[in-house]
């Protein structure tokens, strides 16, 4: 076994509390799906049979218990648990499986969905022994209106500054606009050797990473680091040319560095054969000077920036809206589940995807628009652009354009629902003439936001109603899930 | 600007029939403002130093008339005479020459910013030209980067000034000037210099060619912007402006073609041998391009160029990359490598030449060694001298018999002296030129200890160094820098700096204190201001402290003292110091905190480990530390084997028992004392 996996999958989504308030954020449906199941497929594709998932108890419940989130993978999921409010980082989850992990390890997250060729970024891990190979892609301008937002968001999340070498490959240099004070500050000495240097922002990092065992194993000696992109990859980055990884003589005083844990020293097994082959190989990756090889650097972090492709992570509502409106484009699954009863009068585009045991009634139009498991859609209802999910019932005349409908949702007569997101088991009740829904807006069966910091605005609830309906939580959102089978 | 650039909008047709008509210009700077060459340059201005046996400043001119240029302006300040004598001789100021040579000469230019100013006065350019310098060799072809250039300059409105010609090298490469070692961040797709951009590069695999192509706004950006004194000025003047004024600087760069400029010695002794190994080609030494008669010569098999009526003693070798100029006679067993030899020079017999640049006249005796060095015009090396590396013979001197010169070694027929009163009467006739230095002379004999007893010639001292921004001109070599001992072992280095320069504070507030003699008072109130400036915690204050204090005998006295030593001169200045010390150290923590920083120092020093008990003891006996504070630290403080250890070997407690007994027993002996 070459590589092992480890799927990281107990996050929040803090910046989502919209969508993962019920539901664990590995379990939201995408394109039917858990958003869980794409890293898994994408895993599963290149051929590994075993993966560790690191997830919380609810999720593993939920995994276990509830069909409408069945993964069918065929990989041995080797489901570990951690604290929920342990506040644990990927760092801490990592050194968590210390134990499990016996060669190099890729580590993925759960928000990942992507068509990158993994071999790529695996590729530039053998070629170059590196200590971290890692994915990225051009950033994403998110088209789709989102929900509950008026006007353009603003880029509140700080830029990052990847500088990689003239191939394009090697990762030189890293960091987030917030650390800098005064513009980017690089070592002459990194320059020396690396005399071209492409700095690069607008990038994403798809959190998908490839670390060497000894780096675990560093994590382990080094209870400080907690997150694996916000700590360790800096970390590394820096420490690529830094003295003391890089003098052979450091590397023979490896215990006396363990004692001092500040000064790590991370070397890979097989470090003195590699080492002789480079010595007795002509092969260089550079030019223009003598030196080795890698400069006789020990540490070496890669970069696979894809051009073109795929690549979500699905950790905003604007992220999760595209990523349901790209999903169906990865896999060749029919559209139209068999089980579902979809009525021959009704208009479903091609860019739809109706999920197992529907219900869709006559002279309903549906366009570009996921619909979840034993969803029930009634007469005349149109949806554009919308994403419903499990178990939601739309009365008949109902408009819904742009929208996210949660699980369990009931839609009232003749609604009129534009660009909403609708929470959980959440009842849109007719009462008198047709509602309509403000458009933009946030209905969830809790009146306040949990982290209102989230939202751009804060959700009006109660809505002041205009033409009077109702809105009526109707049980703790939990116990809903579990009921509804 | 807005008066010519309306001109140019009146029609676009004609204006571009305009540019195809108008000539292209050039601006050739031949003077380098600064003193790198001295005291070489005393004599010959430096665009006519030869190399390859060819003046440098012809290497220019060459270069812009084969990129096509028309019409020249030479700016001469440093003995205008010579560089206008020498190119009125020239091909350039022949009629039959493609490019017409303008000679402006003036002793006002200080600067290439007061150049462009005259420029501008006067209305020379009508169009882009290309600015050079006069030691500028290159065979780059620029058209290409001329037509980026002006295309720019069509789409965008004049906004590009600038284009700046580089050449890709790697970092460290030889023709890399070390002094001018650029970064250069620039946008890869637009070729501009910048960092506003989403995606950018930082290149320093670049080479400064120093050939500018420039719009006529650059004479008039310098004009309104008096205090541009040098290109570098006004890069980084458009930089800073950029948002305002609109103005951007583009990059060409070129990967092929060569490019450099002769700012110091070590670059000229690499573009004297790119030269001679054929990198400029077209402009090789047998090409004898400046068309003047007897300069031509052959070229041989490993570089070597031979000129007319050389004579080659028996035996005599020339390995690889020899020029030897006309009339040139070389003695037997002669083994010359690397090397130029300029007209009419005279060598003798079993003369080793390796990296020797000799100029025209140049008389070497037999049984001489020299190693890449410069040996000017109508200097005589007698017999078994040897010039190790970087030696400068400037013009007229003698060296020898029998003898050395160290390394690095400058002689000229000037004395070092004279230098501060030349600057006014730079053209002075011959003869009054040898009366004055006769005058000198006679002061000061040459020193047969330094230039043989039949020398002639004073030694330059490369560090007479005295005013700051004159370090860099004495160097004639150019700097040596060595790779920085590269700074980078940990991120923390900032903090630490941070720290560390606090520290060198301290302890220059201390020395001062303590050749001052200034109260301690003041000293604490230093210290606390330095504090504030550096956002030090009183916690590090304190340990600094400590710190600057116990390695202040290393500090002053070296590293290799004896515990003996180290304790005779430390318990003085803690006597001194004690009042500062009590200032910062008052609650029970802060005295932890101090123990904490001796022992740390101890730990370092641990060659002087046995000097922490009578450390101890002194401050305990000063007041400075409380016995409590020792007893508990003693007892809690050991947090690794090494401090325990050093505990142990202390026998610490032993010794607290012994003070504790002694101090009682001063109390009670004053105690008696007071009681008598």
């Amino acid at each position: 076994m070459e590589l092992q996996a480890v799927l990281m999958a107990a996050g929040g989504g803090s910046r989502m509390m919209d969508l993962t308030y019920n539901t664990p954020k590995p379990l939201l449906p995408v394109g039917n799906k858990p958003l869980i199941w794409y890293p898994l497929n994408l895993l599963e594709r290149v051929g590994f049979e075993e993966v560790i998932v690191i997830t919380t108890k609810e999720v593993q419940k939920m995994i276990s218990t509830d069909p409408k989130v069945k993964l069918d993978v065929k990989m041995k999921l080797d489901l570990v648990c951690i604290q929920e409010d342990a506040d644990m980082g990927t760092a801490d989850a990592l050194r968590h499986i210390q134990q499990k992990v016996k060669t190099d390890v890729l580590v993925v997250s759960c928000d990942l969905i992507t068509d990158a060729a993994l071999h790529e970024v695996v590729d530039l891990f053998r070629a170059h022994n590196a200590t971290l190979s890692m994915l990225m892609s051009k950033a994403h301008e998110f088209t789709e209106t989102v929900p509950g937002q008026k006007g353009k968001k603003k880029t509140g999340e700080q830029r990052d500054f990847v500088g990689v070498d003239g191939t394009g490959k090697r990762l030189l240099f890293m960091a987030n606009e917030a650390d800098l004070d005064e513009g980017v500050v690089i070592r002459k000495s990194i320059m020396r050797k690396h005399p071209r240097m492409h700095i690069k922002t607008g990038l994403v990092d798809a959190h998908l990473y490839c670390l060497k065992k000894s780096v675990v194993d560093f994590l382990a000696d080094n209870k400080s680091i907690s997150s694996i992109r916000g700590e360790l990859v800096p970390y590394l980055v820096r420490k690529q040319f830094s003295k003391s990884t890089n003098s052979p003589k450091v590397i023979d005083e490896t215990h006396q560095n363990l004692k001092k844990n500040d000064k790590i020293q991370i070397s890979s097994r097989d470090e003195e054969l590699l080492h002789l082959t480079q010595e007795r190989s002509c092969w260089n990756d550079h030019r223009g000077d003598m030196s080795d090889a890698y400069h006789g650097g020990r540490l070496r972090c890669y970069v696979h920036i894809m051009d073109e492709g795929i690549c979500y992570r699905v950790n905003t509502l604007a992220a999760y809206i595209e990523a349901n409106r790209l999903a169906p484009k990865l896999f060749d699954e029919p559209a139209v589940h068999p089980s579902a009863v979809v009525s021959e009068r009704c208009l479903i585009g091609a860019d739809s995807i109706i999920g197992a045991s529907c219900q869709i009634s006559d002279k309903t139009s549906i366009k570009r628009s996921t619909i979840g498991v034993s969803t029930t859609v009634r007469e005349k209802v149109k949806v554009t652009n919308s994403i419903i999910m499990h178990g939601v019932t739309i009365e008949e005349g109902c408009n819904i354009q742009g929208s996210v409908i949660c699980s369990n949702a009931v839609i009232g007569r003749g609604a009129d629902i534009k660009y909403c997101l609708v929470g959980s088991a959440q009842r849109i009740e007719p009462d008198g003439e047709n509602p309509k829904l403000q458009a933009r807006s946030l209905y969830f069966p809790y009146t306040q936001s949990p982290q209102p910091s989230i939202h751009p605005h804060p959700p009006p609830l109660p809505p002041t109603p205009p033409n009077s309906y109702k809105l009526k939580a109707q049980h703790s959102k939990r116990a809903q899930f579990k009921d509804s089978p | 600007m807005s008066s010519r650039g309306g001109k140019q909008k009146k029609g676009n047709v004609t204006s571009e029939q305009e540019e195809e008509e108008q000539p292209l210009q050039a601006v050739l700077v031949a003077d380098s403002f600064n003193r790198r060459f001295f005291p070489i340059s005393k004599d010959q201005p430096r665009a006519l130093l030869p190399l390859g046996n060819v003046a440098m400043i012809d290497y220019t001119l060459e270069f812009l008339t084969s990129t096509g240029v028309q019409e020249t302006f030479v700016f001469c300040c440093w003995m205008s005479n010579k560089i206008k004598d020498h190119l009125l001789k020239s091909k350039w100021c022949r009629p039959t020459s493609p490019n017409v040579v303008h000679i402006i000469t003036s002793d006002l230019y200080r600067s290439l910013g007061d150049v462009l100013r005259d420029v501008d006065a006067k209305n020379l350019v009508r169009n882009d030209f290309i600015l050079v310098y006069g030691d500028v060799v290159s065979n780059i072809d620029v058209s290409q980067a001329l037509q980026e250039h002006r295309h720019r300059r069509k789409v965008d409105k004049n906004i590009s000034v600038m284009t700046m010609v580089f050449k890709e090298s790697s970092p460290g490469h030889k023709t890399r000037c070390e002094e001018d070692d650029v970064i250069v961040a620039m946008d890869s797709k637009s070729k501009r210099f910048s960092m506003v951009t989403d995606e950018f590069e930082i290149r320093h695999d670049l080479l400064d060619c120093h050939i500018s192509i420039c719009s006529p706004q650059v004479a008039e950006l310098f004009t309104d912007n008096f205090d541009y004194q040098t290109r570098n000025d006004f890069v980084r003047g458009i930089l800073v402006n950029e948002e305002i004024l609109g103005n951007q600087i583009h990059l060409y760069v070129t990967q092929d073609g060569y490019g450099a400029r002769v700012s110091n010695l070590q670059m000229y002794d690499s573009v004297s041998l790119d030269m001679v190994r054929r990198w400029v080609y077209p402009l090789t030494p047998e090409a004898n391009f400046t068309d003047q008669q007897g300069q031509g010569c052959t070229h041989s098999r490993h570089n070597v160029y031979r000129g007319a009526e050389v004579s080659l003693g028996h035996g005599s070798q020339m390995e690889e990359n020899v020029l030897i100029g006309r009339d040139t006679s070389i003695g037997a067993n002669c083994h010359i490598s690397n090397s130029v030899i300029g007209n009419n020079c005279t060598i003798g017999d079993n003369v080793v030449l390796d990296r020797a640049h000799m100029w025209n006249n140049v008389h070497v005796s037999s049984n001489v060694e020299i190693h890449q060095s410069v040996v000017c015009d109508g200097a005589v090396v007698k017999e078994a001298v040897r010039l190790n590396k970087q030696c400068v013979l400037a013009y007229n001197v003698v060296i020898g018999p029998n003898l050395s010169l160290p390394e690095g070694t400058v002689v000229s027929m000037h004395h070092p002296e004279e230098e501060e009163e030349d600057d006014d009467d730079e053209f002075l006739s011959d003869d009054q030129e040898v009366g004055h230095s006769k005058d000198k002379t006679r002061q000061k004999a040459f020193n047969p200890a330094e230039v043989g007893p039949e020398g002639k010639g004073y030694i330059w001292k490369a560090s007479m160094n005295d005013t700051e921004d004159e370090e860099l001109a004495q160097c004639l070599w150019g700097l040596v820098l060595n790779p920085d001992p590269e700074s980078d072992s940990e991120s923390e280095a900032s903090e630490e700096s941070q720290d560390r320069t606090f520290q060198l504070e301290v302890l220059g507030t201390l020395q001062r204190g303590l050749e001052e003699n200034i109260v301690c008072d003041n000293l604490v109130l230093e210290i606390n201001s330095l504090k504030y400036a550096y956002n030090i915690t009183l916690k590090e204050v304190m340990q600094i402290l400590t710190r600057v204090v116990l390695e202040y005998p290393f500090q002053q006295q070296g590293t290799q003292l004896t515990t003996l030593q180290y304790t005779g001169s430390l318990l003085p200045l803690l006597k001194t110091w004690s009042p500062v010390f009590k200032n910062y150290i008052k609650r029970a923590q802060d005295h932890l905190d101090c123990l904490s920083a001796v022992e740390e120092l101890f730990l370092e020093q641990d060659t002087h480990q046995t000097a922490m008990v009578k450390v101890l003891m002194k401050m305990y006996q000063l007041e400075i530390l409380e016995e409590e504070a020792i007893l508990k630290w003693f007892s809690t403080g050991a947090t690794n084997d090494k401090s325990r250890q050093l505990r142990k070997n202390q026998g610490v407690m032993r010794r607290m028992s012994l003070w504790r007994k002694e101090s009682e027993e001063d109390e009670s002996s004053e105690e008696g004392e007071c009681g008598r």
